[in-house]
């Protein structure tokens, strides 16, 4: 493990810059979203997650299906509830046959979380608010620096080539560590009073009609806003252009969603739609690719124009 | 890398008007196109977009291929505007298809409804190519009435080949009709079947094969031994844009076809 102090991790960032394009979560007011960094920017990797997920750096939400020019990314400052949704992404867009156009060459820069988003509710998932694998370069943000673990070769190979900036991690930096993820688990923890679902008990109750989802479905209004923002949604459209196919992203909560030509359509309720997206989360995702469909980020409840609380609605599902 | 979004130019070569509103396509694709009975193609019509459909032709035939068409839709309308040499393009094989092997030495019941006929003709003519592998071979047919069946002239050479031809139609307002009055359901009537050693497969409108499996499950054929063709929103056709879920399962990628036994508890199945 490697130790950066902060007074040198501009310079660092700066030097990647050479040879990939470079994001970084850009606070603005009490919140922060993906920027490109220019020369001159200067970002901490403190805090906790953006508004939008990492996937629309592996594809687009409206993208022409052709070849692209385009240098390598690196994306600082990814948190564990991304890399969670990315590597569902990656179960599906990889898998055989393989999509070409989804992203292969962008770096994951991760880093631990320092708070929480008041709807945050990854613990209540049995998950840490940090990434614990799918990272090339994990980055724990301590008072003057950062510590910093590598997760892949390329990951090695960027600490092996800026030796210059980095120091051997101390015990006192091994112990800040502990401490600060600690206090982050507790944040976490405390703000959704300590519960932990019980994740097959959920998966046995969402699949079956449930009071609590047509109690939790009244307010929705169909908007998408839910899986716009989540990192593990990956639903497209695959649309005809002039030359070559556009996929545009696509939603299980819109009305045309599951319709077919002569006007069937298998979810034409509301309530069905507002279940479709529990049954794939936390039941189709984990029996069919291992995986669950959600991160417990909270995304989905700060983007909810009905004020639905996600997170209520799961534990309101399991107790029922 | 082989771009799975990318089509496979075809000419169309001739256009056949089955029923009012269904038409059947001759392709010739721009080289050979191996298929599996029940496997299906996105049928592209450039800059207009795609629609998924079953090849109605015998999967033995890899130059040309057939697809019936209902005009049912956006794309369907644009489909049924094609003429001779226009080109299109296809996008597959993709999905499962029927699996033959488990039909060897079986009885063969195919219930099919309206233009649900299209992939069963598929199945029909690959079953009857190789005839002496399976047992014996039933059609029982329904459509709403005579001006709507489709591949109306090819069911008395169908059944010169070894298939036994059962029809209805809902009902009969002009002309004559010989055969059975009444749903598809109402050729089991009478009909003597060995379900013990039998499969059926089924595909026709939704509300068909919910009451066709009904039957079926009433005449005792086990849920594992019928297979349905299972229409579903299929946009990518891979198992990746979502639209096709049914359940846990992808129809574009763990079906189109799907046995009874897999999909039963599966809510809005019949939608």
């Amino acid at each position: 493990m490697k130790f950066i102090d902060k007074k040198d991790f501009m310079g660092f960032v700066s030097a990647l810059s050479a040879d990939a394009d470079i994001f970084y979560p850009k606070v603005s007011a009490d919140t922060s979203d993906w920027a490109k960094w220019q020369t001159g920017d200067k970002f901490s990797l403190d805090g906790h997650r953006t508004i939008l997920p990492v996937k629309y750096f592996f594809y687009s939400p409206q993208e022409n299906l052709r070849a692209k020019k385009r240098r390598p990314a690196i994306i600082f400052g990814a948190r564990g509830c991304d890399t969670r949704g990315l590597e569902l992404l990656k179960k599906i867009y990889l898998d055989d046959p393989e999509d070409p156009y989804f992203r292969k060459d962008i770096l994951m820069f991760t880093a631990d979380c320092t708070s929480a988003h008041p709807d945050c509710f990854c613990s209540a998932l049995g998950e840490r608010p940090r990434a614990e694998k799918d990272f090339d370069l994990n980055f724990s943000p301590l008072g003057d620096g950062y510590l910093i673990e590598a997760g892949s070769e390329k990951g090695k190979e960027i600490l092996r080539k800026n030796s210059e900036r980095l120091e051997d991690a101390s015990e006192t930096h091994k112990k800040e560590l502990l401490n600060m993820r600690a206090a982050t688990e507790k944040t976490v923890n405390g703000q959704n009073n300590g519960v932990t679902l019980d994740m097959q008990k959920l998966k046995e109750k969402i699949e079956t009609r449930n009071a609590a989802f047509e109690n939790y479905g009244k307010t929705c209004v169909s908007c998408s806003a839910c899986t716009t923002v989540c990192p593990a949604c990956f639903c497209f459209f695959l649309s005809e252009g002039a030359e070559n196919k556009i996929r545009y992203a696509d939603s299980c909560q819109l009305p045309g969603y599951a319709r077919v030509a002569g006007g069937g359509n298998p979810k034409k309720e509301l309530i069905s739609r507002f279940m479709h997206r529990f049954g794939c989360k936390f039941s189709w995702r984990p029996s069919m690719h291992n995986n669950l469909g959600c991160t417990g980020c909270g995304r989905c409840i700060a983007g909810c124009q009905g004020k639905i609380n996600f997170k209520e609605a799961l534990i309101a599902v399991s107790k029922s | 890398m082989t771009d799975p979004y990318k089509t496979l130019k075809a000419e169309v070569i001739r256009v056949t008007d089955e029923t009012s509103n269904i038409k059947s396509f001759l392709l010739k694709p721009a080289q050979k196109f191996s298929f599996k009975t029940g496997q299906f193609v996105q049928f592209t019509v450039p800059g207009i977009g795609e629609a998924p459909f079953t090849p109605s032709s015998s999967h033995f035939k890899k130059d040309e291929i057939e697809i019936t068409i209902m005009k049912a839709g956006r794309v369907t309308s644009k489909i049924h505007e094609l003429k001779p040499k226009d080109v299109i393009g296809i996008r597959g094989p993709l999905g499962k298809g029927y699996p033959l092997e488990e039909f060897e030495g079986k009885e063969i019941l195919i219930l099919g409804g309206g233009v649900g006929m299209a992939p069963l003709r598929c199945l029909l003519l690959s079953l009857l190519e190789e005839k002496d592998k399976y047992g014996r071979l039933l059609l029982l047919y329904g459509s709403k009435t005579p001006g709507d069946i489709v591949y109306a002239g090819q069911f008395a050479d169908w059944e010169k080949r070894g298939a036994e031809i059962y029809r209805s139609v809902d009902r009969c307002d002009t002309g004559e009709w010989k055969e059975k009055k009444g749903v598809v359901t109402c050729l089991f009537e009478g009909l003597k079947l060995n379900p013990d050693n039998g499969v059926a497969v089924v595909c026709g409108p939704p509300i068909m094969m919910k009451f066709g499996t009904m039957k079926l499950l009433e005449v005792g054929y086990k849920p594992e031994n019928i297979y349905l063709s299972m229409e579903k929103n299929m946009s990518c056709g891979i198992g990746k844009c979502g639209h096709c879920a049914c359940g846990k399962y992808f129809a574009c990628k763990d079906g189109p076809v799907f046995k009874y036994s897999v999909v039963k508890d599966i809510e809005g199945i019949w939608d």
